[in-house]
């Protein structure tokens, strides 16, 4: 019952999705309409709400048990609670119930979102630049010939793909663009069927039933 | 040079060395800023998620749904799914609580309930859309044809000899990844074929990472040296 | 020449290295002449033929501020080919996360034509010439539901207004009156559209890509699926320059500026290869 009921309800939506593809009927699409527009949009919206309240958890256990860096899960929690109130009481542009301008000092979400999240996920990211020099320098060794041809592969297309490569030699982009277009195609469309028939095995072994390692441990 | 005047820039700048920290080593104000990141996002996405998605779709019809009830009675049309006023807009919300009952001890199992709806549904939208979308027209792409040779189809002769080295290239990366034989015989030769084609193609893919990675870097250097510093316009 | 020195170098001169590689250019802006590729012509090509009178140009995204730097150039770009053509522009966001850097992009470009215009019908109207639909969750839903009704999965905008009230997406009811879509992403959300929308609806993709993943959708631009991507900052820069060549027009390009600091740093990155690989082979010399 409790792993037959949620199995047959996979089975079920798993039968509705696949007739979306094939049954233009307008009673169908309406159907479907409904179910992906209305059922899985909430659904998938709590389980968003899930992982926060994962996270929150998490962080909450780090603070309790005294963990390392428990200080700076103050900060997350802090900071989302924050966040959360600016936002679902000040609106996505201040046009809530709560001010979120203190003179010239705007503070609503869209502020928030400029001032703080834009900064700290781009800088994230840009540390990748450095530490990928770093490692191209440390560990990128021409020990075999395959990794000879993939440097070369590597350079061409680092010089085909900035303006210096053009600079240097018009015939250096199409080179690169050789590259991309006939051995880099034919290496990814080979991996991405492998991919694909991986997947799609997948996707039946589960709407077979027979996939169901996704039921959990069932305590 | 003008340094802007705009609180959050100097927020925006003090935060990015915050992050940029770590390159020298890791110290507080690196862990600072990671986990102000982490809140900050998630407090945003909730609040974003709330005010575009629950409250139109869900918090609002339903509200209508007993706003008209109280005023005029129950009606059949409050049970109608499509209505923009129903009542039946709360089974979806109540299906999306079980997912909080994982943190109930002994209820865990009701989980499977939003996890098997959702995945059926999709998993189901996805057979066909894989095969339609990716594989078929993949390994159409991948045969030889007359039309590739014939320079008014828009393609020619060294299309065409292209076109050839492409469908080698994608049967030896293909029997490169192919484990449940031994690579022996003409299987070693195109294991051995599909492995140079796989490490020029890896080889062109960090060509590339490289341009993504200091585009990056070179986004946050501008907001340092323009917006912040005003060093250059 | 003592390579055990280079062999142990301390990664943070290295870093420093790269910092300064990528500000001096900046600092000292230089021109710099590229081509463009073939992906990028396709792509803007394919674009340039909508017919605005029958159709609209969708911009999907789904970016991220951690990758904005790369991708905001893109729809910058594509926003001024598109009202410098006339082309009526609906965006979304997949993403919740990237949604408001639409909303600046749209704001940014609307500002920078009607500085320029004379007069009612020559400027950007929003409801008339672009609309922001705004996000909904999960990413496939609207995928899937924009094939029947647009107003339908967005009965609101961005901002709350109704979707029913605004003159473009009166007429834009589904695919049909959709050009092509264009999906710019720091993901697969390309791919998304040509497996879940274009069997069944038949609509044109195209993408814009960081470089990262750009090799993979080299396949799918082979096969026709994608109309062309932009592939990371360098499509970018060639997306601007077409646009700007074609319709004479002035604005800051992003994406170009950034060019003469990735050249720079590339000639870094190929050097300190080069530099590491000849430690290497003289110290494993040595010590063998």
């Amino acid at each position: 019952m409790r792993e037959k009921l949620p199995l047959a309800l996979l089975i079920i939506m798993g039968l509705f999705g696949l007739a979306y593809r094939f049954m233009p009927h307008p009673g169908a699409e309406a159907f479907n309409s409904y179910l992906r527009d209305t059922l899985l949009r909430i659904i998938s919206a709590f389980a968003l709400i899930l992982g926060l309240g994962n996270l929150l958890l998490r962080h909450a256990h780090r603070i309790q048990k005294r963990e390392q860096d428990w200080v700076h899960s103050w900060v997350l929690i802090l900071g989302f609670g924050l966040t959360a109130i600016i936002g679902l009481l000040g609106g996505v542009a201040g046009e809530g119930s709560l001010p979120t301008k203190v003179g010239n000092f705007s503070f609503n979400i869209t502020d928030i979102y400029n001032g703080l999240l834009i900064p700290l996920g781009a800088s994230m990211f840009s540390l990748l630049a450095f530490y990928m020099a770093s490692a191209a320098y440390r560990s990128f060794r021409a020990k075999t010939w395959l990794a000879a041809a993939l440097l070369l592969s590597a350079f061409i297309v680092m010089l085909g793909q900035v303006p210096l490569g053009y600079q240097i030699s018009p015939a250096i982009p199409q080179v690169t663009q050789w590259i991309m277009e006939v051995p880099n195609t034919a290496a990814k469309r080979g991996i991405e069927l492998g991919i694909t028939l991986g997947v799609l095995a997948t996707f039946l072994k589960i709407l077979a039933g027979i996939e169901r390692s996704w039921l959990g441990s069932g305590r | 040079m003008s340094l802007s005047t705009d609180i959050w820039v100097w927020i925006g700048a003090f935060l990015t060395f915050c992050i940029y920290s770590f390159l020298y080593k890791d110290n507080p104000l690196y862990k600072f800023g990671e986990h102000l990141y982490v809140g900050v996002a998630n407090g945003w996405s909730l609040a974003f998620m709330y005010l575009r998605v629950i409250k139109p779709v869900m918090v609002q019809p339903f509200g209508e749904a007993c706003r008209i009830t109280a005023q005029e009675g129950l009606r059949a049309e409050l049970f109608n799914p499509m209505a923009p006023a129903n009542f039946l807009v709360i089974i979806p919300g109540l299906i999306g609580c079980l997912y909080f009952t994982r943190f109930i001890p002994g209820q865990a199992w009701l989980v499977r309930f939003p996890i098997g709806i959702f995945m059926g549904y999709y998993t189901g939208v996805a057979v066909p859309a894989v095969i339609e979308g990716s594989m078929f027209p993949q390994m159409k792409g991948s045969m030889v044809t007359l039309a590739k040779f014939d320079a008014a189809s828009g393609g020619g002769f060294w299309s065409g000899i292209f076109a050839i080295i492409v469908l080698l290239g994608v049967l030896a990366t293909l029997t490169y990844f192919f484990f449940s034989k031994e690579h022996k015989g003409i299987t070693k030769v195109g294991a051995q074929t599909g492995i140079v084609f796989v490490m020029i193609a890896f080889g062109a893919s960090f060509g590339f990472t490289v341009m993504a990675r200091v585009s990056l870097a070179i986004g946050r250097m501008v907001f340092l040296l323009r917006d912040w510093l005003g060093i250059v316009s | 020449m003592n390579w055990d020195r280079f062999a142990s170098l301390d990664r943070r001169y290295i870093f420093l290295l790269m910092a300064l590689v990528i500000i001096i250019p900046i600092l000292v802006p230089m021109n710099i002449t590229m081509g463009t590729m073939r992906v990028t012509q396709d792509l803007f090509d394919t674009v340039d033929a909508i017919d605005r009178t029958k159709q609209a140009l969708m911009i999907s995204s789904d970016y991220t501020p951690q990758t904005e730097a790369e991708n905001h150039p893109m729809i910058i770009a594509l926003l001024r080919h598109a009202f410098a053509r006339r082309i009526p522009v609906l965006i979304n966001a997949l993403y919740v996360e990237g949604a408001p850097l639409l909303d600046q992009a749209l704001k940014q470009v609307t500002a920078e034509f009607n500085a320029r215009a004379t007069s009612h019908a020559d400027s950007i109207i929003y409801g008339r010439d672009a609309v922001y639909l705004g996000w909904q969750p999960p990413p496939i839903v609207p995928i899937l539901s924009m094939g029947q009704s647009i107003r339908g999965i967005y009965p609101v905008d961005y901002y709350g207004t109704r979707t029913d009230s605004l003159a473009l997406t009166q007429w834009t009811h589904n695919y049909d009156q959709v050009g092509i879509v264009v999906a710019i992403t720091s993901g697969t959300s390309p791919l998304w559209y040509v497996m879940y929308a274009q069997p069944k609806y038949g609509v044109k993709v195209g993408g814009g890509c960081t470089a990262v993943n750009a090799p993979d959708f080299y396949p799918y631009c082979e096969t026709g699926q994608l109309s062309g991507i932009m592939a990371g900052m360098k499509g970018a820069a060639e997306y601007e320059a077409l646009v700007a060549e074609k319709f004479d027009l002035e604005d800051r390009r992003k994406a170009t500026e950034a060019m003469a600091s990735q050249s720079a740093a590339h000639v870094l990155m190929m050097v300190l290869i080069v530099i590491g690989n000849i430690a290497f082979f003289a110290t494993r010399g040595r010590k063998s």
